[in-house]
């Protein structure tokens, strides 16, 4: 323990040299621009930052690149708050209870909460990061396509949760995300699915397509077709979160930040997966369920929490294993290579001073960004003093540069015109968005996951209970799946209690 | 009246023959604005690398004169760029692509109705390998015991990588097995979405081989998690982390499989541009900068072909894959 905080000291040591500051600096600033930019997200942030860092050494271009990483997932929530326009992949849930915020003039406690709940999940991930990293990658490495499959159901099972109103309704969303999943290359067979014979269908079809969409084409579309309310004009009623918004979130950022970073450890789980799922473990246990999806911070706090755990996770499986967990670590590994490191389980002991300044960046890259987002809370909000007329088409501009940047692909712009137009069928019918999006992300991973389990058993279905991780997530799944259900019962029979008494 | 629009007319001319003649004089020297490298896939994997790799090198050795800059370009395993390629970039001399083996897979199984054959090849650069491997903690020890006991009972183990059936991780290994006599079409496969999810399943013993690119598993062969059983290269790797890796031919198996990778230019590209990029790649592949900073980091293999010999390389590999992919009765 002396020994690691030595290290850890030299890592501090490390940071504070003056040119390795300003780059930190230069990572979290461009993180968190990016962040706020919708559809240029942190893998190719970190790809472009990659020709600037050929003549760094080695640990000045790592902090610089988690920096820009971790910096994003602050960015990430503004454009989901403030204009239903999620800005990365992994802010999409937080438009559900966000944007509701917004409209009720509580952005500040909104993006101030975000801010908050990330530099938490930041601080906490880097702790875990710090004591924990080489024992979670071997915990990691215990999770097969069995337990990917149970986690992924358990996953999907909280889509449900998203759900408001008719059960069937919310099926049918479901149902439709899992349906637009199955398009694209099968990975097990090779074989292509309901791609009409379009290249451009191959890959499937990204989930930022459809939540933009969904949400934000949607959202444009609905206000421009409904004039009353144009001229209203929403009153912030304070910049920054007051004492009560911050304890009234503390649990959730706590279980948000814990939750994120342990499924970020995860390899191909990461951030998106770990916001939907804390969002909906927090719907699920919270005691008015009814607030979410109209407005509830916690519905914020938990999410963006998430996310920043989740990309800090994601750093413990590529520094402990050489096993990058997520899109953005897999380039953070080639750029190890490009300096003659090999990422591997040799990495820590063989190159500490890349760990521990690492981890040493990663405590005052998260205080800087606070220090950076706060402040920057009031000035964002004003973007709601934007008259409509003038909003909505910049909402337009921004989610077709967010879909364009993914792959500079027409054909991507078209489907989220698309999309749009489904959702205001699907406002109308009352058919709630959220699941189908979920399904999206999910679908693909439960049935891949679920095949290679079955041909690694040669076809036998025990394989999902008798792993004990995997029969665990069942059960949670399970449970997920009635805890609503049971909580109705015993309500009804509390209300008889009192009828009879 | 008249006389002033029969000056402006007179000024408009000379305008008009002066910027003619400019862009004549450019039109002669090439190149006169940035050329772009396509890799046709995210960033992170080895057509990106490659693609930033020339581009860094050139740039550093100044052997083009102009900045090149890399575009990534992904979807359908490369088809997406190869068809903006083909379709978009006719004649230009300013657009690259990098590719490797899968330009001629996505042809020969039918995801791409375009091939090699509709583009300009202009160098191939590296190569690189695969890799046959197994948990420290396995059973096999060598090629030949993985081999006797698929033999015995196709079914009796389970093989990995990080791609779908009919791309490279699956028909390298294959490759290997067929000829060493195994019944191929039951050997069960299993596709991971990415090298490290692949390594994970390896090394926990969720799955007994996998098969995929040496660079997946440097790093853990260098912490001996994981033990190499075999490279498709024709001799050994040098790197001390693959020196004790028996090569197929030395287990007995007679065969290779080269992950090439190799640039290409649009189809009819300009004679002056395809002689000046040719040229240039040819002075890359020499210079210290490609043998240090590219060679020796990412342990690729300098296997420089200039563009007419590698387009006879293209047809021979072509009707290779095309072979053990009919074998496989992945394609009639």
């Amino acid at each position: 323990m002396a020994e690691n905080l030595h290290l850890l000291m030299s890592g501090f040591a490390i940071v504070l040299q003056p040119l390795n500051f300003i780059w930190l600096t230069v990572g979290v600033v461009l993180g968190t621009m990016i962040g706020v930019l919708p559809g240029i997200g942190p893998i190719s942030g970190v790809a472009l930052l990659i020709p600037l860092t050929y003549n760094m050494n080695p640990v000045t271009a790592l902090m610089t690149m988690s920096g820009l990483y971790y910096g994003a997932m602050y960015g990430g929530s503004t454009t989901s708050i403030l204009l239903n326009v999620p800005g990365e992949n992994s802010s999409v849930v937080t438009c559900l209870d966000g944007f509701q915020l917004a409209k009720k003039g509580r952005a500040g406690s909104a993006l101030g909460i975000s801010a908050i709940g990330s530099f938490v999940a930041g601080t906490i991930g880097v702790i875990l990061l710090q004591f924990l990293a080489p024992p979670l990658g071997q915990w990691a490495l215990a999770f097969g396509p069995a337990e990917y499959f149970s986690l992924m159901l358990l996953g999907l099972m909280s889509a449900t949760t998203l759900n408001e109103g008719s059960a069937s309704k919310g099926l049918m969303a479901v149902g439709l995300g899992l349906a637009l999943g199955t398009i694209g290359i099968d990975l097990q067979t090779g074989t292509t699915r309901f791609t009409f014979g379009r290249l451009d269908l191959l890959d499937g079809i990204d989930f930022l397509v459809l939540a933009l969409g969904l949400f934000s084409i949607a959202e444009v579309l609905w206000e421009a077709t409904h004039r009353e309310g144009a001229a209203e004009r929403i009153k912030l009623n304070s910049p920054y979160p007051t004492w009560k918004d911050i304890k009234e979130s503390a649990g959730a950022i706590l279980r948000g930040s814990s939750l994120g970073f342990f499924l970020g450890v995860l390899p191909g789980v990461g951030a998106s997966t770990a916001s939907f799922v804390s969002y909906a473990v927090e719907k699920q246990i919270s005691k008015n369920p009814d607030e979410f999806g109209k407005g509830a911070l916690r519905g914020v706090a938990a999410p963006e929490s998430a996310n920043n755990g989740a990309s800090e996770g994601a750093l413990v499986s590529l520094l402990s294993l050489g096993l990058p967990g997520s899109g953005t670590t897999a380039v953070m590994l080639g750029a190890l290579m490009m300096f003659g490191i090999q990422p591997g389980p040799m990495l820590i002991p063989k190159h500490p001073e890349i760990f521990w300044g690492i981890v040493a960046s990663m405590y005052i890259g998260n205080v800087m960004l606070l220090i950076l987002n706060l402040p920057l809370v009031p000035l964002f909000a004003k973007i709601l003093d934007i008259p409509k007329q003038l909003l909505l088409p910049l909402i337009v501009v921004l989610s077709s540069i967010g879909v364009y940047a993914l792959s500079n692909s027409r054909t991507d712009l078209e489907m989220m015109l698309f999309f749009g137009l489904c959702g205001i069928l699907m406002r109308v019918y009352q058919i709630p968005t959220p699941p189908m999006i979920l399904a999206l992300v999910l679908g693909p991973m439960v049935e891949q996951s679920m095949r290679q389990a079955l041909t690694i058993s040669r076809g036998n279905w025990n394989t999902f209970v008798v792993h004990p991780i995997s029969a665990t997530l069942l059960v949670l799944a399970l449970a997920f799946l009635l805890f609503p259900f049971l909580r109705r019962v015993a309500a009804q029979s509390r209300l008889k209690g009192v009828h009879r008494a | 009246m008249f006389r002033r629009s029969y000056h402006l007319a007179l000024a408009l001319l000379l305008v008009l023959i002066l910027v003619a003649s400019v862009t004549a004089g450019c039109a002669k020297k090439y190149p006169n604005k940035p050329i772009t490298i396509i890799a046709p896939a995210g960033p992170g994997g080895g057509w990106d690398l490659t693609a930033r790799s020339v581009s860094k090198v050139l740039a550093d050795t100044k052997l083009v004169s102009v900045a090149t800059t890399v575009e990534n370009q992904a979807g359908g395993g490369g088809g997406v760029a190869l068809a903006n390629v083909v379709q978009n970039k006719k004649g230009d001399g300013y657009t690259l692509v990098v590719y490797s083996p899968p330009l001629i897979l996505i042809n020969l199984n039918g995801q791409s109705k375009f091939g090699y054959k509709d583009i300009t090849p202009l160098a191939r650069l590296t190569t690189d390998y695969q890799i046959i491997a197994v948990s420290a903690k396995s059973k096999y020890k060598t090629l030949k015991d993985v081999m006797d006991a698929l033999k015995k009972d196709p079914k009796s183990l389970t093989v990995g990588g990080a791609s779908a059936p009919g791309s490279m991780d699956h028909l390298s290994f294959m490759l290997a097995a067929s000829k060493a006599g195994v019944n191929v079409k039951d050997v069960p496969y299993v596709s991971f979405p990415d090298g490290s999810q692949l390594m994970s399943n390896l090394i926990s013993g969720k799955i007994d081989v996998a098969s995929t690119g040496v660079g997946e598993t440097l790093g853990q062969l260098e912490a001996k998690t994981v033990i190499g059983l075999a490279v498709t290269a024709p001799k050994r790797y040098t790197d001390p982390r693959l020196k004790d890796v028996p090569t197929l031919k030395e287990s007995g198996i007679d065969v290779t499989f080269d992950v090439w990778r190799g640039i290409f230019g649009p189809p009819d590209m300009p004679a002056d541009a395809k002689a000046y990029i040719s040229k240039a790649l040819e002075n890359m592949v020499k210079s210290t900068n490609w043998k240090k900073d590219v060679l020796e980091k990412y342990n690729w293999i300098d296997a420089y072909l200039p563009g007419d010999q590698f387009k006879s390389f293209l047809d021979e590999q072509n009707k290779a894959l095309g072979d053990l992919l009919k074998t496989l009765g992945l394609i009639k």
